[in-house]
């Protein structure tokens, strides 16, 4: 770094942030410490910080914030009866949660949170992509249990009339004062950008968590005269989540601007990459990995664009370590944010 | 499982195309490139691969997005982009036919990815842009697995979509010529163990061809699967001594 030369910091970020990024990874002197354009290391995250309960009209909410990608996740629960759920079988205890839809993420990047993001218009393909995953992964990583979204019923004993023999079949087939699913809760997941720099899976992913933990149900009964939900403020019954899956991103910085690889095979693994780190490469890498209860369990690994990461690397001690320590990063800030 | 069949250039207009059927998947590939691309997306240093993935029914939804942004990365990094500035190479894909699994709803928009599709829509574009004579770099193949057992000792090798439903973790694994990975995306639940196992085991159905003659331990995955790279060139053997029947 001389700054006799012609050319200020700044305008050589602007004019070839290639080569800015590569001189600040391999610094000419030696006394310098290889570092990104935004003076972390390689390796080194943004501390990632968790505000619970900010939005007062969700459910459960969760802002969640690192570096300069900020990220608020508000939960909303609707009821649903199962006489409106068309495919609705009673016997269904496994997959009722995707069968009957009863998690709705959806994603805005905001206008204004990143200057690409333009007002109007459909919902980019960035925004379509995160959603799936975060839908993918909720289904996937089974966060959520079944059961804490049914509403049960007990069916009132009441006397059937006598002297129908067809309508005293149906009163044996359903048995007065049995209990049985009236309703479902839905959880509506919104997740909105207030500012984007780089790394939006990471961080929706941690704001989804979150507000999962942080969500509060209120109790329902059905009210059989209405045909409704009635729902209560009194003691609001929370989510169980046990798990908790992180989701923790890298790319891979070859130092050369053409597709070729390098003749040296040369490459840094950038980790939580910010918006310009993410233009220069082209190969990413994401693993959600969850290490509550002691054990390292693998939710998923995605890596795409390039050939650099070998598989040899992927799975290696170093790169599962790493992200242990990122999910530990994770894990303090959400657990200990309020 | 039957074995998987090609037919190639069989669309007149399209500059490339190619019909891949396996595993009860049937991709229609549709290559046009390199065209000149349209003022808005040009980079005047290298083509822009877009990649359209459509359902077999309906128009496409979200899940069909992330299958492009898999596979739009896979393929560009396949062809050398910077020779070819300021064009468009256009891939689109077809879905004619996916297997259906009798256990679950059928829904018309499937919100959630599919892994399982993902080799069939890979092999169809390779096929694809081969016809339309884009150079690349290497080809690549991908293959599914998923382990279905509890202790995570058994690995199937093209899973069927009932038992992708069934399985504690699903992954899709894409292995370029050189044996390198290309494309990675998994789900479910799995340790570092079960990692490596199908790491190892994807590499081997993806990349047999150079030694399957004299590896005799492979003889458990023949039977399942069809190296996918071998199969490829076959078929393009076979469509290049047809074109040159006339000499």
């Amino acid at each position: 770094m001389a700054p006799e030369v012609g050319l200020s910091r700044s305008t050589f970020a602007k004019l070839s942030p290639h080569p800015y990024l590569l001189a600040n990874l391999e610094p000419s002197d030696d006394s310098i410490p290889p570092a990104r354009s935004n003076g972390r290391a390689p390796f080194e995250v943004r501390k990632p910080t968790v505000n619970l309960s900010s939005l007062s009209h969700a459910h459960g909410s969760a802002l969640v914030r690192t570096g300069d990608t900020t990220v608020i996740c508000g939960i909303r629960g609707e009821t649903i009866l199962t006489d409106h759920i068309p495919n609705f079988r009673a016997s269904n205890t496994q997959t009722e949660l995707a069968d009957y839809d009863l998690l709705v993420p959806n994603i805005e990047l905001a206008t204004g949170s990143a200057p690409q993001f333009l007002p109007g218009g459909p919902p980019t393909t960035l925004a379509q992509t995160l959603s799936t995953k975060i839908y993918s992964l909720l289904h996937s990583s089974k966060l959520l249990r079944a059961e804490d979204l049914r509403i049960w019923h007990k069916r009132p004993a009441e006397a059937p009339i006598s002297g129908y023999e067809d309508e005293e079949e149906v009163g044996n087939e359903k048995q007065e004062g049995e209990e049985y699913v009236v309703a479902y809760w839905v959880l509506y997941i919104d997740l909105f950008f207030i500012s984007f720099d780089g790394n939006p899976f990471d961080a929706a992913w941690a704001a989804t968590v979150a507000a999962l933990r942080d969500t509060k149900l209120p109790q329902a009964r059905y009210d059989p005269d209405r045909e409704m939900i009635i729902c209560s403020k009194k003691d609001p019954r929370p989510l169980t989540v046990e798990s908790m899956p992180i989701a923790c991103t890298a790319v891979i910085f070859t130092g050369k601007e053409t597709k070729e690889q390098a003749a040296d095979g040369k490459f840094w693994i950038l980790a939580d990459p910010d918006t310009l780190e993410e233009s220069l490469c082209d190969e990413t890498v994401t693993i959600v990995i969850d290490c509550a209860g002691g054990s390292r369990r693998i939710l998923s690994i995605s890596k795409h664009g390039g050939t650099v990461m070998t598989a040899k690397l992927l799975g290696s001690k170093e790169f599962l370590d790493w992200a242990s320590k990122r999910w530990e990063g994770f894990a303090s800030a959400m657990t200990g944010g309020r | 499982m039957a074995p998987p069949t090609a037919e190639l250039s069989h669309l007149p207009k399209a500059d490339g195309s190619a019909n891949f059927a396996f595993g009860g998947y049937t991709i229609t590939a549709a290559v046009n490139g390199p065209v000149e691309a349209q003022r808005r997306d040009e980079n005047p240093f290298e083509a822009l691969v877009d990649v359209n993935v459509r359902p077999a029914a309906g128009v496409g939804g979200t899940a069909e997005r992330q299958l492009e942004a898999i596979l739009q990365p896979a393929l560009r990094h396949l062809i050398p982009v910077r020779n070819f500035p300021r064009c468009v190479i256009q891939v689109t894909l077809q879905v004619m036919e996916a297997p259906e699994n009798a256990y679950v709803n059928a829904k018309v928009l499937q919100p959630r990815l599919n892994l399982g599709i993902i080799p069939a829509l890979l092999h169809a574009a390779i096929l694809g842009l081969l016809t339309a004579t884009i150079p690349l770099k290497t080809v690549a193949s991908a293959t599914c697995l998923a382990i279905t057992n509890a202790d995570g000792s058994t690995v199937k090798v093209d899973p069927t979509p009932a038992e992708i439903d069934q399985a504690r973790s699903v992954h899709v694994l894409g292995f370029t010529a050189n044996r390198d990975l290309l494309l990675a995306e998994s789900e479910g639940s799995f340790s570092a163990e079960e990692w490596d196992t199908v790491l190892q085991t994807a590499e081997k159905v993806c990349c047999r061809s150079q030694e399957a003659e004299n590896d005799a331990e492979m003889g458990g995955y023949g039977a399942e699967s069809e190296n996918v790279q071998q199969f490829m060139r076959s078929v393009l053997e076979a469509k290049a001594a047809e074109g040159l029947h006339w000499r």
